[in-house]
């Protein structure tokens, strides 16, 4: 073990964070290999012919078993570690009612005696508290009523593999270790948040409201006994007592609706549940106490996250660190790895390892305690609909999200869901209050369709209803009552683009399945004694982005054309690097060579950001502009709804800028045209078989290209930062003496061999952080016709048939899109009939569940040969991709639950919907 | 440290290690990624549900079986051969890969995976199949079932499943050899 060399150091690029260096760390040898890219991606397989990925390009690594996973990575993998690989376990509360009295390891053998126990009292000590975001006590004192179920109370640190494991085969499982006091009560405390939603509509559905959040705010409340207690309602006062007034009035038009109204209030719940990431969380770290270093591997679905409060929470701290190493890995997380706690335990660990590098890796009962949960959501709806027309009227909803024991997103994802809950349709008035409530549930986190699989689930359910009370059919329903194009959402705002939710329906009510609905039905059970038979359909609109979206992209061209990307972007399994290399294909002939992902410093670009950024009102962020280098944020972790658009957004900005200014100036010199009046217009320019071409003009190798941008001195690298606040930021730069206005707010071009310039920006129009209340703007389409049959003496649901119908622009790798359809059914078909979590004393905070009691889809419960998709085709060629990786897993799990009700005529409002369920209703 | 160990020596991917001198009561598991360095036999569940830890048990020339190493105590294996991940991929003598299986193409020209952390799983099992009915070839119309059967154990939670129930249907149905006509 030699440590990084100093020759080493200086090929590293830092970012300064509370005095302390942070690098992304390009280390070389087996780890780098194994971490960023060498070993783990290989160049893309193109067909240049068809324009098509042959595989995605970390394949290779996955289907041979490579170290890709930080799971994978042992200190004998990073070369310049000690070889001596240390483990710690975590101790952890199963009772949350009463206080924690402390642990008792006296079964231990004392050959099985941990090498170090860190208690809250270490933590006092040296000053090391979670980040601000995580919450109070990261390892909870002696004497405190637990949080939550699960939470940590001690680190058990061996710096051996055999007594470790040995170690823990004794302790896990056994309840007399953690020591309590007499029985008190959980805490009680505020919700996490709440928010009311209003909307009452002008004279038409595009007619500006007479009040909506977008027009004049959501409303807060304050809180009494831990409840919300809304405003007193106004007609002419602030924000929140007028809303309150128009909440009033339309509660009061659902308790006394005109005669020809049909108003139905039903009560839904679905589940609390576990992502189930295959990874279970794991982090490995070193503390180099000599060198004043921290060495952390992590699976992170936002690397940049933990740099910065990884960084910060040290710098505040009584440990001496100079410098933080981050190794983010590929991984996998459905959201459980987005802003979760295992990095900062694994840090915590590492620091008192002793100089030995110590893994923290959980099992799937670790993971079942720990890891972020799904929300558990109990919805109370109100939907009136005019029974002459069969027109939606009004949606009033109560939703409350129990978010467990810490904030995280509780909030975000509740109102995210809040605000969807309209789905597909259109309504003149809503009332929408939505709570994010605090309890001892596991943590939750942003579970994949990030609260709006809960909403709409419930809103599909209730609109099957309301048709069959009204004696239409589901999809006809529907389509009188579909969000068309300039409609308004329930937050008052107009989606962008074109709204083809009516198309996706219109697809839906052609397809045999539905068309063939009773004829199958009376086949089916005529030929199957004791089958019910049914088919169901639901729709969604999935809105993609967190409208504080921001990415990095480089994009360079080296002499011999080989194409390189780095992004901000981490891979989380959905094919980002595959994807992302792809969208440079458009601007530059193919894809991507070499791609790295997880890019946390980016000195081509100084981009900064300042606390609390993000909430500042309009006049403070012009002033915080007026700084060219100022952006309200650096960079958005990876999800499964944010790829294909926003982060697709800067690799072709950067890959365009390259293009323009670098490739397309060198082919006009090579064709003579530079300063020719007849030259080709750049709008003319095609990629075919790897060749640039123009009208009349010969193809172009990019090798030649490249080697003449670089000869000439043209643009050869572009660095570029954008953020989207469901509008993209827009700027001024100028570029090679002209001013072009870019959809970017920040941008660094590189010329010929030379090193990059930042272009500062001349005029910034960032969108007003009054647009946040839109909530929503990008919306993805998504339906599901689900077919099944009911077996009368088991309850057994068994799928026959699914077909899923999806809106999603133009695709960037086709075969990605598609398995994204087919996985995010599977996690549908999941919460509809199997998966489920109790959330307080019998659920997984007590450390015994894991996939013998939670049930996950496997392949005969999803039709693996039957299922289908259907994917509308982009509306034109420059329609963006939009995201779709969580849209596609909403809509089967209403189908489903409708489908059963079409089959046994019960409709079940609580998920799952599990055999037993049924055989009570069937008796 | 005084807990009772005893030797392992075992065969795998064509190479005999050991003996290796193994706690009592190790699972096979710990012992692949701790002591001998191949993670791709990747942890899922400790319980012998998902399947991800898989490695394939030669028994002798004509029978091969997937087993969880999870659940199974390292000194099974003592005296046996196994194929992990690993050894699945032709290699060079540096340890890179110089030509997939017929099973890992097929994973990777269907896109059948996404994170790919049950991946070695399911490459163990398709592999252990194709031998199989390279052995004993099931009527073309059966080969649907037979493909869900063998993999019907394995936990995948991003793609769905289908891309891998696709890849080696149709592997088998293009592998001259594996299929007969129905009689």
């Amino acid at each position: 073990m030699d440590g990084l060399r100093p020759s080493r150091r200086q090929v590293l690029r830092a970012s300064l964070i509370g005095g302390i260096a942070v690098y992304l760390a390009p280390l070389g040898g087996r780890a780098y290999a194994a971490l960023f890219g060498d070993g783990g991606l290989s160049r893309p397989a193109w067909n240049s012919r068809d324009s098509t990925l042959k595989y995605r390009i970390d394949g290779i690594s996955k289907v041979t078993g490579e170290k890709v996973f930080a799971r994978d990575i042992r200190a004998r993998d990073m070369p310049h570690w000690p070889q001596q690989q240390g483990h710690a376990l975590v101790l952890r509360v199963t009772k949350a009612d009463r206080p924690y009295a402390g642990f008792d390891l006296s079964l231990l053998d004392p050959d099985l005696t941990p090498d170090r126990v860190v208690t809250a009292a270490d933590l006092a000590r040296d000053r090391l508290v979670f980040p601000a975001f995580y919450g109070d006590d990261m390892l909870l004192p002696e004497g405190q009523i637990p949080a939550y179920l699960g939470q940590a109370v001690a680190i058990l640190i061996y710096k051996d593999f055999v007594r470790f494991r040995f170690a823990k085969y004794k302790l896990q499982f056994n309840n007399t270790i953690v020591r309590y006091n007499e029985p008190g009560a959980p805490l009680e405390r505020d919700p996490w948040g709440s928010s009311r939603f209003v909307r009452v509509a002008g004279p038409d559905p595009a007619a500006e409201d007479v009040f909506s959040p977008v027009k004049q705010g959501s409303i807060s409340p304050t809180y009494r006994n831990h409840q919300p207690v809304w405003p007193e309602p106004a007609r002419d006062g602030e924000v929140g007592p007028q809303g309150m007034y128009f909440a009033n009035a339309i509660a009061q038009e659902l308790a006394e609706p005109p005669p020809d109204w049909l108003v139905l209030r039903r009560d839904y719940a679905t589940q609390s549940g576990d992502t189930a990431a295959l990874e279970p969380d794991n982090a490995n770290g070193w503390y180099d106490r000599d060198r004043e270093e921290l060495h952390l591997v992590v699976a992170s679905q936002s690397p940049q996250e933990i740099a910065e409060n990884a960084a910060s929470m040290l710098a505040a701290s009584k440990i001496g660190l100079k410098r933080l190493f981050l190794h983010p890995c590929f991984t996998v997380g459905y959201g459980s790895k987005d802003h979760y706690n295992t990095p900062y335990y694994g840090l915590v660990a590492a620091i008192y390892g002793d100089g030995v590098p110590i893994r923290l890796a959980n099992d799937r009962f670790e993971q079942f305690q720990t890891s972020l949960k799904r929300h558990q959501f109990d919805m109370h709806y109100a939907m009136a609909v005019d029974r002459k027309t069969g027109v939606m009227q009004t949606f009033q909803a109560e939703i409350i999200a129990n978010g467990g024991g810490r904030a995280n997103c509780s909030v975000d994802l509740t109102m995210a869901g809040a605000t969807q809950a309209q789905s597909i349709y259109y309504f003149p008035k809503s009332d929408i209050a939505a709570t994010a409530i605090a309890s001892r549930a596991v943590d939750c986190g942003a579970a994949r369709g990030f609260g709006a699989v809960e909403t709409i689930t419930a809103t599909e359910l209730m609109v099957d209803e309301i048709a069959s009370e009204l004696g239409l059919d589901p999809i006809e329903f529907r389509l009188r009552n579909v969000m068309k194009t300039g409609m308004r959402t329930t937050q008052g705002a107009i989606p962008d683009g074109i709204s083809r939710a009516e198309a996706v329906l219109q697809r839906a009510q052609a397809h045999p399945l539905w068309t063939q609905r009773p004829a199958r039905k009376f086949a089916y059970q005529a030929a199957h004694p004791g089958k019910y038979y049914g088919v169901g359909f639901a729709a969604c609109h999935r809105r993609f982005g967190i409208g504080l979206e921001a990415s990095f992209a480089k994009v360079e061209l080296a002499p011999d054309g080989t194409i390189s990307l780095a992004h901000t972007a981490a891979e989380i399994g959905t094919g980002t690097s595959s994807a992302q290399a792809v969208a440079c294909g458009r601007w530059l002939g193919r894809p991507a060579d070499l791609v790295e992902l997880a890019v946390t410093d980016w000195p081509e670009l100084p981009v900064e950001t300042s606390a609390g950024s993000l909430n500042v009102d309009e006049s403070e962020q012009n002033r915080l502009a007026a700084n060219p280098r100022w952006t309200p944020n650096l960079a958005t972790a990876s999800s499964g709804s944010n790829s294909s658009y926003y982060f697709t957004h800067t690799t072709r900005a950067a890959a365009r800028l390259v293009f323009q200014h670098g490739l397309w100036p060198a082919a006009l010199a090579i064709w003579g045209k530079s300063s020719n009046s007849s030259a080709p217009s750049i709008d003319s320019a095609r990629w075919s078989d790897g060749a640039l071409t123009a009208p009349d003009m010969k193809g172009l190798d990019v090798r030649e290209l490249a080697a003449h941008a670089h000869a000439s001195g043209f643009v050869t690298g572009a660095t570029v930062h954008a953020f989207n606040r469901w509008r993209w930021a827009e700027a001024d730069f100028e570029i090679d003496g002209r001013t072009e206005r870019l959809p970017l707010d920040g941008l660094s071009l590189r010329n010929g061999e030379g090193g990059y310039t930042v272009l500062d920006r001349r005029n910034v129009f960032y969108p007003s952080p009054r647009s946040m209340d839109a909530m929503v703007s990008t919306y993805t389409i998504t339906a599901a016709l689900a077919e099944l049959t009911v077996d009368a003496a088991t309850g057994q649901v068994a799928l026959l048939n699914h077909h899923n119908i999806v809106e999603c622009g133009n695709l960037l790798v086709p075969e990605l899109v598609s398995g994204q359809i087919q996985g995010g059914a599977a996690t549908g078909i999941g919460l509809a009939l199997s998966e489920y979590l109790p959330l307080y004393e019998e659920g997984p905070g007590d450390g015994t569940w894991n996939f013998n009691r939670y049930v996950l889809p496997r392949g005969n419960d999803v039709a693996v040969w039957t299922q289908t998709a259907d994917v509308l085709p982009p509306l034109s060629e420059d329609e963006p991709p939009k995201s779709m990786a969580e849209a596609a897993g909403i809509p089967i799990t209403a189908a489903i639950v409708n489908a059963i009700a079409h089959a046994i005529e019960h409709r079940f409002r609580t998920l799952p919907v599990t055999p037993d369920k049924i055989l009570a209703v069937l008796g | 440290m005084s807990l009772p160990t005893r030797p392992l020596t075992l065969t795998i991917n064509g190479t005999q290690h050991g003996p290796i001198d193994v706690p009592e009561g190790m699972m096979m598991i710990d012992v692949l990624h701790e002591m001998l360095g191949l993670t791709g036999s990747r942890f899922g569940c400790g319980q012998g549900i998902c399947h991800a830890c898989v490695v394939i048990w030669d028994r002798d020339e004509r029978h091969s079986e997937t087993v969880p190493t999870c659940i199974t105590g390292a000194d099974f294996f003592d005296g046996k051969r196994i194929r992990t991940i690993e050894g699945i991929a032709q290699r060079d003598q540096k340890g890179e890969v110089t030509a997939l299986s017929p099973v890992q193409q097929a994973f990777l020209d269907q896109f059948s995976f996404q994170c790919g952390y049950c991946t070695p799983g399911f490459v163990n099992a398709a592999t252990v199949l194709i031998e199989r009915l390279g052995r004993a070839p099931i009527a073309r119309q059966d080969v649907e079932a037979t493909v869900a059967a063998a993999l019907e154990s394995h936990i995948c939670r991003c793609t769905g499943y289908v891309r891998y129930y696709a890849a080696v249907r149709d592997l088998i149905l293009a592998t001259p050899g594996l299929t007969r006509d129905s009689v």
